[in-house]
């Protein structure tokens, strides 16, 4: 039985810069896939190849969201798509490193799974980048996760 | 709700605050504080360690600062922050926290929990606005109810005019970013206009599109053209608070220049701090004619 990271991780993701426009996160997460699968997280790394952050659809999203949307359950005529045509006008002034979440939880290659699915279930994230020496070296999915617990059950 | 000298009294911090809170560490860099500003999206951030008392604040004026000192942007924002933060009970009155506010010249407060000494939530501004539109938008007088029996035309309404600021801090194309970094910190206006050579208002720059400039690496000494955001988001001064703040709300913005008609050169500002200022709806209805606009 696989016991570890190293062990269930998929070696081919894809990496930003933190100065890459956001456009091109925005062209992997709509036109890419990695080994079938729809990418929904890409990690960021600077010149040496360390890790500085990771941007998700989330993120992106977050950035979409208006500031005082509390208030918006008391208007009725929203044009969301005047919202999302200045909202594209805005996003060209910001770098993937600006909307990224900077504070990433990684793990190691030796790290055991039960420990990989503790934090994936306490921390609400469905992906974890394998990190060594600074590095990422795989990305671990809860799909992936998933599919090999619960093989033999 | 109980009627009271304005459209706030009666109602308490816990009613407009904002709940999430940021909490940062001292140790964090300039860089971290202005990705996190930009990321959710917030004017200032709270610093200090989990589960103690808050040690300080930093504002995008306090980044701004940072960067015409020439601190890097690893600099720890321990070196940059105010210290202490100013708090307010959840149970503080609305217009307790405002006068407060007002009083120390500061644009947010935060709600400290006595007992546990965790802050539970975040007032600035806008969130009082947002909580005055709510009234608005319920109201049986509110501009936007068409169709309803009530002859909304009758009531009288707050005009932009009424409670704009009546002075607008401005640039030319040409002048450098440092000099617009020395005219905002100077003043209290959060974003300046910037004219071309026939004065006519082509951009404006906003301490946010100024600290998001310090984190790029950009040169202190480019010209405003080169960063300002276009176009000028504007309204007429005959236009209701209302509609102004609906703009203020839907397009994420702060504050709207102010014209007398088109093509008209721009005769003041209207900010959400502006429009909380005001501590009623938009029109004379709300508050039984006992109304207490604070001049600033």
């Amino acid at each position: 039985m696989k016991t570890t990271a190293k062990d269930v991780m998929k070696t081919n993701f894809k990496t930003l810069s933190p100065d890459s426009p956001i456009s091109e996160a925005l062209d992997i997460f709509k036109t890419s896939t990695v080994d079938g699968k729809t990418i929904f997280g890409i990690v960021v790394t600077d010149k040496d190849g360390t890790i500085t952050g990771m941007i998700s659809m989330y993120d992106i999203l977050l950035f979409l969201l208006p500031k005082h949307v509390k208030i918006w359950g008391n208007i009725s005529d929203i044009e969301i798509e005047g919202i999302m045509d200045r909202t594209a006008g805005k996003l060209k002034n910001f770098l993937v490193g600006d909307i990224m979440t900077p504070k990433v939880i990684s793990v190691a290659p030796d790290t055991h799974l039960m420990m990989i699915l503790d934090i994936m279930i306490k921390k609400h994230v469905r992906r974890l980048p394998v990190v060594l020496a600074g590095k990422p070296v795989g990305m671990v999915y809860i799909s992936d996760l998933f599919n090999h617990l619960l093989e033999k059950v | 709700m109980k009627m009271g000298k304005d459209t706030l009294t009666g109602l308490k911090v816990n009613h407009a605050m904002r709940k999430q809170v940021i909490l940062l560490g001292p140790d964090d860099s300039i860089d971290c504080c202005i990705q996190y500003l930009i990321k959710y999206k917030v004017n200032a951030l709270l610093i200090g360690n989990d589960g103690e008392k808050p040690l300080g604040v930093v504002s995008k004026s306090d980044i701004m600062g940072a960067w015409y000192a020439g601190l890097p942007l690893s600099t720890p924002i321990e070196m940059i922050m105010n210290s202490p933060p100013l708090f307010c009970g959840p149970d503080d009155t609305l217009d307790s926290a405002l006068d407060t506010m007002k009083g120390n010249n500061i644009y947010r407060l935060y709600a400290l929990e006595k007992d546990s000494n965790s802050v539970v939530g975040a007032l600035a501004y806008p969130d009082i606005v947002g909580l005055l539109y709510h009234y608005c938008s319920q109201c049986d007088q509110g501009i936007f109810n068409k169709g309803k029996e009530t002859p909304y035309d009758r009531v009288k309404r707050y005009k932009v005019h009424e409670i704009m600021t009546k002075q607008v801090e401005s640039c030319q194309e040409e002048t450098s970013l440092e000099s617009v970094v020395e005219i905002l910190s100077g003043s209290k206006f959060g974003a300046i206009l910037v004219s071309d050579d026939q004065n006519f208002p082509i951009g404006v720059i906003s301490k946010t599109d100024i600290t998001l400039c310090y984190r790029h690496g950009q040169d202190l000494s480019v010209p405003a053209k080169s960063v300002m955001s276009t176009p000028v988001a504007s309204c007429f001064e005959q236009d209701p608070v209302e509609s102004a703040i609906k703009t203020m709300i839907l397009k994420d913005l702060h504050r709207l220049f102010v014209i007398p008609g088109e093509n008209q050169s721009v005769s003041g500002v209207l900010s959400l701090t502006d429009a909380a200022r005001l501590r009623s709806g938009s029109c004379h209805a709300c508050i039984s004619s006992r109304i207490r606009v604070d001049k600033s």
